[in-house]
């Protein structure tokens, strides 16, 4: 279950693709207000899913797969909901005084010990995963180097 | 203060929420559905929030390039939601974060034409570090797990 060295790249290519999207919504966030930049965005990436939904399902032609994969619960379209909130939550603690750079490594922590705790009790139907001593070394390693990208000035 | 301290933290769980809800959609309809439908139903929420807080004014408009944002939003939730259920929370929030924090020093960097000082090198090192660990640790689990299957 747990994945393999492709799976591993596509996780952190997944983190630089996230960095680039908040380097060009922050910049979008300049010229508007965050919650407008976020609906902009918002809308623009439903677009680019919508094409992306569209283009794959002429590329890999799969007849028959229908009933294959398990049903999705109702919840779980859902997901844009929390991410929607994010933006919201995030223009409330810049504005409130914790500076952006405290913003951030603060999610971060909170990020990595939700992980900590979904994977403990499967929380959202991931598989239940075991907590060893080496798992808060690797989340001590990460989050005290973001702690220092995110401090060390630019 | 405390208190925008606890909302920032607590912003990490909606993140993360936001995530393993996607991730379970992914494994069910595939990744890109999955982006599809965060960013409909987002857009839709936000569009309430903005009605309901009656803002509607633009201002300036924006040079171009600030519109890719949609664009890398749209891919980064298809790869985040399809590794979620395969590496675990802890591992796909970990590794976003790693690849995250890396290349935001690059950015800022092309940006600004400022050299990263010393700090922030040591941080991606670190950080590099965390990312290998991660494999030896996950690697060891699974043998341990396999052996105790046995």
């Amino acid at each position: 279950m747990i994945g393999r060295s492709t799976d591993w790249l596509l996780a952190v290519a997944g983190g630089a693709l996230l960095a680039l999207m908040i380097n060009y919504n922050s910049l979008l966030a300049r010229h508007a207000s965050p919650l407008h930049a976020s609906w902009v965005a918002h809308g623009l990436g439903a677009l680019v899913a919508l094409l992306l939904v569209v283009g794959y399902a002429r590329v890999v032609r799969r007849p028959g797969k229908e009933g294959e994969r398990a049903k999705a619960p109702w919840w779980s379209y859902f997901g844009g909901v929390p991410g929607a909130f994010t933006v919201v939550l995030a223009a409330v603690t810049v504005n409130g005084g914790l500076a952006l750079s405290g913003t951030i490594a603060l999610t971060l922590a909170g990020q990595v010990v939700f992980g900590i705790v979904s994977d403990y009790f499967g929380l959202f139907g991931t598989p239940r995963r075991r907590i060893v001593a080496g798992d808060f070394l690797v989340a001590g390693s990460v989050l005290t180097g973001s702690a220092l990208i995110i401090f060390g000035g630019a | 203060m405390i208190g925008y301290l606890f909302v920032a933290f607590f912003n990490g769980v909606v993140v993360g929420t936001s995530r393993a809800t996607n991730g379970r959609l992914s494994s069910a309809v595939g990744p890109f559905k999955a982006s599809l439908w965060n960013h409909v139903v987002g857009f839709l929420l936000l569009t309430v929030i903005i009605f309901l807080a009656s803002d509607w004014h633009f201002a300036a408009s924006p040079p171009w390039p600030a519109y890719l944002g949609g664009v890398f939003g749209a891919l980064f939730v298809a790869v985040n939601s399809y590794v979620f259920p395969r590496l675990g929370a802890m591992n796909a929030a970990l590794l976003a974060i790693s690849g995250q924090m890396i290349t935001a020093v690059l950015v800022d960097f092309l940006n600004q034409g400022v050299t990263p000082t010393v700090v922030r090198c040591l941080g991606v090192v670190i950080v590099l570090l965390g990312v290998y660990l991660s494999r030896v640790t996950n690697a060891r689990r699974d043998k341990a797990e396999k052996d105790a299957g046995r």
